[in-house]
């Protein structure tokens, strides 16, 4: 077993716990600026049943809801029970029935970011025309409407977040249509694992954030809650499914979710506590730090993590010919985490090597997004942690951070000379994290 | 597993080799592990958690891990068909690499649990059960005890089998669709001990042989040329198909490849690297039953 | 779709300078008719195939493709046949793993003497593309059309389909 980091860091257990637990502070200046939870608007109870009813009618209708669904993939097919539980997975798809659904399940495999940043997409097309002039057709933003029933909350909260980049020096089209064109209700989490923190990036197993309605499972069904103008919309189509909470019935199945997220909310909160304020300056303040010197060490610099992440958004963008003179321009997801990312034509890449790129991975996290955009870039979804090939855990390499932030805030003299009085190569180069 | 703790011990007390890459247990289950201290050998683990193909790092493009030094590498019988894989493409001299071998009853499928997993039918990793290199043969130092065969579990053959039966037109709708989820991230190639181009052709672009957007046209050439650049040269560790964040049955493929050669050139892979790849080798009497 | 009744398979050829591509040229000068589906490019050795070649061809809109050089033990690189044999060997039987009909893929010998052979392997090749139709399944696969159809028509579909054909998870 690795040693446990200076101070506060637990790896032979099943959670993480900062010892000096200090405690995240909302709306610090440029911690954290999120917009203010809606407030509910409306309450219902959909039974069950009634939620399977709507889900096979809007499929029926043709127009799916996306759902978090079960996979059944070319050789393992996760509605087989005899399928190992690890092997069991779920995806965010549009479902063709209620029988698909995997809701409160393991957390789908990809995000719900592709709905509004595929994997790849086409911005325009082109063609020279017989003058020689070239042609350019935008790709229409015109999308049809969709639902998205049972997203995790941590998914929908990334939303939010992205649309400040999205609408930065440009507000990109197809993202904000898409955006637009979508009406969200996710469902309170309460299958948390020990990847998951949330709760250490100012939210919780129930946020609303980013969501139009917010479901939470009580006896027989779900408490939905509307949060805004679409999700009244979607109430108000389906009267059918949304039924109005029986007076007298209203206080006890609200009093049933407020514990059902306390509960879930108290679970996450043990698995970490950050400190964002000394975080981003230890992050600032230590770019050459040694610590970085080994992180990169059992990196495969496959970019799963930004692959599986709903706030990472870094795209290529690539001109396929189909033909001569005309073509296409697309966009393609891409991740600071692969060795050509950074690389220049010259051959150069300042990014040299996986060390590199993964504290850029936490520097944008960290401290970049949220210094330019006042929003952490992380739902602490833990997808990361979990679909990463070599077992990077970024829950571990957060709070090893947060260690060596508060050991040094506790000195405050030594802090600025750090990087330069430790030695890289006495670091021991083990598990990164630890060194 | 003492011996093996001792092993890695006494290579880096005697200055032999400056780091031993093995695995640790951690809070997620296991992972890789980059030991430079004598001090630090007792982290190191050998379980049914151990599933990642350590070879990876040996790479010549892993310009880190050989910073450190002198490498030992921990390996399990796939661990070490990639080190010969790559001593028989003249990726480094023997020498330049110390082996240790464990005896080996199989591995999960993913590395997760505070304990390493009993295994069973369900849990084994689809490479395992009919392994054949369990006591890797060609390595410095072989330790720990041996080990009970791995469960039987539905096979890839079962698998390739039943896709071999249908229509190409069936096969290609079931590989479309499959192929569909692919998002070209490359996670297949970096995880693979033998994809170690310093540049892949994927990312070439003058010409762009290969689509990068990864709608399934673009798809089907990523999976047609990464298969065909590992045909008998793809040991059959399983870790592309570990690492696919999407699920992509890439073990059929590979596996497939194995079969081809096999039954075309007779070819085996093996941890002996004496023994030369198919492809790139040639006898003047190779079947052309395809040929008109 | 194409229509069935005016199908003419687009045929390409990846062919040997030494051996095929003068053997053509020989079944040219000797006026043997021929179907004209085939479109011919020259390499200077079957070892220079790379299966890419073939894989483009059939993105940019070939129904079937030749890939034909000289003998065994006639290569004028000496072993250049010898290693396509082999990489080929594997390559048509991984297509055919992952649903592409091995009857749109043909494999030659033809000498620089031999026009008739050739003339053969063309006839053969497009008679059996012909039969098979059009390789629509491939050439839609971005969800563009193919070059045959209207090539402007064919680029606005793939913008509209943008969110739709090309990745499931974005449907
Ligand atoms: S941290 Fe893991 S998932 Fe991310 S690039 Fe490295 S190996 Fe891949
Ligand atoms: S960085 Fe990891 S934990 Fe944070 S949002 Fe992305 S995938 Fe989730
Ligand atoms: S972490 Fe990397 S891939 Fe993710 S948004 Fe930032 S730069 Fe892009
Ligand atoms: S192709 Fe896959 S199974 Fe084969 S050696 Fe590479 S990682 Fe292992
Ligand atoms: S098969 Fe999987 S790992 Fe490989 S490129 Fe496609 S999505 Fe990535």
């Amino acid at each position: 077993m690795s040693k446990p980091a200076k101070g506060d860091m637990k790896t032979d257990g099943a959670q993480l716990k900062t010892t000096k637990a200090t405690k995240a502070t909302k709306a610090k200046p440029g911690a954290k600026a999120n917009d203010a939870i809606a407030t509910v608007r409306q309450r219902f109870l959909v039974s069950a049943d009634a939620l399977a009813a709507l889900v096979d009618k809007l499929a029926a209708a043709g127009t799916p809801a996306v759902a978090p669904a079960w996979t059944a993939d070319g050789t393992t097919d996760a509605t087989d029970a005899t399928v190992a539980a690890t092997a069991r997975e779920t995806e965010y798809r549009s479902v063709s029935g209620a029988a698909e659904l995997a809701l409160g399940e393991r957390l789908p495999r990809l995000s719900l970011k592709q709905y509004f940043l595929p994997p790849t997409e086409v911005l325009f097309s082109y063609r020279r025309n017989g003058g020689g002039e070239v042609e350019l057709t935008p790709a229409p933003t015109d999308f049809a409407a969709q639902v998205v029933l049972g997203a995790r909350p941590c998914d929908t909260a990334a939303l939010p977040i992205v649309d400040k980049v999205m609408n930065w020096d440009y507000a990109d089209e197809l993202w904000n249509a898409r955006r637009a064109a979508t009406t969200i209700f996710s469902l309170a989490c309460g299958v948390e694992d020990d990847s998951c923190f949330c709760s250490a990036v100012f939210l919780d197993p129930a946020t609303a954030q980013g969501a139009d309605g917010l479901l939470t499972p009580v006896d027989d069904g779900y408490l939905v809650e509307t949060l805004s103008d679409k999700g009244d919309a979607f109430a108000a189509a389906h009267p059918e499914s949304f039924a109005a909470l029986a007076a007298g019935t209203d206080k006890a199945a609200t009093e049933q979710a407020e514990r059902f997220r306390a509960a879930a909310g108290e679970r996450v909160a043990g698995h970490l506590t950050l400190d964002h304020e000394r975080l981003r300056n230890w992050l600032e303040n230590h770019f050459d730090d040694p610590f970085w010197a080994t992180l990169g060490l059992r990196c495969n610099g496959c970019g799963v993590c930004a692959s599986v992440c709903p706030t990472c958004h870094c795209f290529d963008i690539v001109d396929e010919p189909e033909s001569v003179g005309r073509g296409v321009r697309r966009r393609n997801w891409d991740t600071c985490q692969t060795c050509v990312f950074t690389l220049h034509a010259s051959g150069h890449n300042p990014r040299a090597d996986q060390n590199a790129r993964y504290r850029q991975r936490i520097e944008h996290k960290f401290h970049v997004y949220p210094f330019k955009f006042g929003d952490v870039l992380c739902t602490g979804c833990g997808r990361c942690s979990r679909a990463c090939p070599t077992s990077q855990d970024l829950a571990e390499i957060l709070a090893a951070i947060n260690a060596k932030a508060a050991g040094e805030s506790a000195a405050p003299d030594k802090a600025g000379k750090a990087s330069k009085a430790a030695k890289g190569a006495d670091a021991a180069p083990t598990t990164g994290a630890d060194s | 597993m003492s011996d093996l703790q001792d092993t890695a011990r006494r290579l880096l007390d005697e200055g032999t080799v400056q780091v031993v890459i093995g695995w640790e247990a951690s809070r997620l289950g296991a992972r890789p592990v980059f030991v430079t201290s004598a001090d630090d050998c007792d982290k190191l683990i050998f379980d049914t958690r151990c599933v990642h193909n350590l070879a990876t790092f040996l790479n010549p493009r892993r310009v880190q891990v050989a910073a450190l030094g002198k490498a030992a590498v921990v390996v399990k019988g796939c661990d070490a068909k990639a080190v010969a894989g790559l001593l028989r493409e003249a990726q480094f001299e023997r020498d330049a690499v110390v082996t240790i071998g464990v005896r080996c009853g199989g591995v999960v499928s993913e590395p997760s649990g505070l304990e390493p997993p009993e295994l069973t039918s369900a849990n084994v990793a689809a490479r395992c059960p009919g392994c054949d290199v369990r006591e890797p043969a060609s390595v410095d130092f072989l330790v720990g005890e041996a080990q009970p065969e791995p469960p039987v579990t539905t096979s890839l053959n079962e698998r390739i089998g039943e896709l071999d039966a249908l229509s190409p037109a069936e096969r290609f709708a079931f590989w479309t669709g499959e192929l569909s989820r692919c998002t070209q991230c490359y996670a297949c190639r970096q995880a693979c001990p033998l994809c170690y181009c310093e540049r892949c052709i994927v990312e070439k672009s003058q010409p762009q042989w290969i689509e990068t957007s990864p709608h399934p046209r673009g798809n089907f050439a990523w999976h047609l040329t990464r298969a065909q650049h590992l045909a008998g040269r793809c040991v059959g560790c399983g870790e592309c198909e570990r690492a696919c964040p999407v699920g992509i049955p890439l073990g059929l493929i590979n596996r497939k490849l194995q079969q081809v050669v096999h039954e075309l050139y007779g070819y085996t892979v093996t941890d002996d690297p004496a023994v030369p790849a198919p492809i790139g080798a040639y006898a003047t009497d190779d079947t052309q039953d395809f040929i008109k | 779709m194409t229509d069935l009744s005016t199908f003419e398979p687009r045929v390409t050829a990846f062919v040997c300078n030494w051996c095929t591509y003068t053997g053509a040229d020989l079944a040219g000068t000797s006026r043997l008719h021929m179907a004209s589906n085939v479109r011919i490019v020259r390499l200077p050795c079957t070892g220079r195939i790379d299966h890419l070649f073939i894989v483009k061809a059939f993105e940019r809109g070939a129904d079937g493709v030749i890939v034909s050089g000289c003998h065994p033990a006639d290569c004028h690189y000496t072993a250049g046949n010898y290693h396509a044999r082999r990489r080929f060997g594997v390559f048509r039987e991984l297509l055919t793993f992952m649903g592409i009909d091995p009857q749109r893929l043909t494999f030659s010998w033809v000498s620089a003497s031999e026009g008739r052979k050739w003339q053969d392997v063309v006839n053969e090749t497009v008679d059996r593309v012909r039969r098979l139709g059009p390789f629509d399944s491939y050439h839609g696969l971005a969800g563009a059309a193919t070059a045959a159809d209207d090539p402007f028509a064919a680029i606005e579909a793939t913008a509209a389909s943008s969110d739709a054909p090309e990745h499931r998870g974005a449907s």
